[in-house]
């Protein structure tokens, strides 16, 4: 037998990081802590000696506690975090969403009900935010 | 009881069926089948999964906006038990189905009415941008073409003088079942 260890499978590794107690924030929380009220407890966190950096050097879009303030930063360069910004800009997916996908909406008598307008175009990929504004780089791209 | 909808593509998730997953925030999502379960857990965007009815939705595949749609409600009030009222939903419901099942059709008609102009123009863009990526267009090619289809009309032409396919193929095992037999003895 070799003394090297064996590489684990790719799909023992995945099935073990989608276990219900590795699972981490989805998208909707995330939107959630991204609301102003949210936000000031998140911004200004309690020490916690449980978590890495004592929890000090948190980045909110991605749900991920770093050492120190300088892995932080350097993770807000990366790609994983900026695709992960882009996907927050759109309103997170709902069961609501969902069922009015199916045609299925709700009669709670006047004024409580939803319907098919509720959900206007919802085009996939198209953030409901308006995207920021052309750099000069860009502007200069289109003019070339 | 109530018939519930996927999470993830929409579809009925009838008693009994399916699996429910209670995030820790004790938000509930009910999944129609493992295979959507699978992609929630692998965190998979409903709204770019093209499976989807989200997506098919969104993207106009599907029809939306019709009068015909409007009558499935999760209503949270209960309606009064009324025998006659009973009946003639049971009729509408019967009558709906036919209707929405003409538009849908008509709708996807519509929706394909114009695919295959689209489908042409893509074909004539292909072959104008890489005609030489075909090899068939050489000389060379052009007449080794040429060849074969002559020796197959030859050939054709030969088992159609035999009394066709089957015959010529009759003739062929009579010819092996022959030699087998002389063999044997």
């Amino acid at each position: 037998m070799s003394l090297t260890k064996k590489k684990k499978s790719g799909g023992q590794r995945l099935t073990r990081a989608y276990r219900t107690k590795r699972r981490t924030r989805d998208l909707d929380q995330i939107f959630e802590d991204l609301q102003p009220v949210n936000l000031t407890k998140l911004v200004m966190p309690t020490e916690d000696p449980d978590l890495p950096g004592l929890g000090q050097h948190y980045c909110i879009e991605c749900s991920r506690h770093f050492i120190d303030a300088h892995t932080l930063t350097q993770h807000r360069r990366t790609k994983d975090h900026k695709k992960r910004v882009k996907a927050l800009r759109e309103t997170p997916y709902s069961q609501k969403e969902a069922e009015a996908a199916a045609g299925l909406f709700t009669d709670n008598g006047p004024g409580r009900s939803t319907k098919p307008g509720d959900f206007p175009t919802l085009t996939p990929g198209k953030p409901t935010v308006s995207p920021p504004p052309p750099t000069a780089a860009g502007a200069a791209m289109d003019l070339a | 009881m109530r018939i519930e909808k996927c999470y993830f593509c929409s579809a009925s998730v009838y008693p009994g069926h399916g699996i429910t997953f209670v995030r820790n925030d004790s938000k509930i999502f009910r999944f129609c089948r493992s295979k959507c379960h699978k992609n929630f857990k692998m965190k998979r965007a409903p709204r770019k999964m093209r499976w989807t009815k989200a997506f098919r939705r969104a993207a106009g595949k599907e029809m939306t906006i019709d009068k015909s749609l409007e009558f499935e409600k999760r209503r949270n009030i209960p309606v009064r038990y009324d025998r006659e009222l009973m009946a003639t939903t049971l009729k509408a419901m019967k009558r709906i189905q036919e209707i929405r099942a003409k538009r849908e059709d008509a709708f996807y008609k519509n929706r394909m009415a114009t695919s295959k102009e689209f489908k042409k123009e893509h074909d004539l863009r292909e072959v104008q941008t890489g005609i030489e990526l075909v090899g068939a267009y050489t000389e060379e090619a052009k007449d080794a073409m040429v060849a074969v289809k002559n020796k197959v009309a030859q050939k054709q032409q030969l088992v159609a003088a035999a009394g066709g396919h089957r015959a010529a193929a009759r003739a062929k095992e009579a010819a092996a079942g022959a030699d087998n037999t002389m063999e044997e003895d």
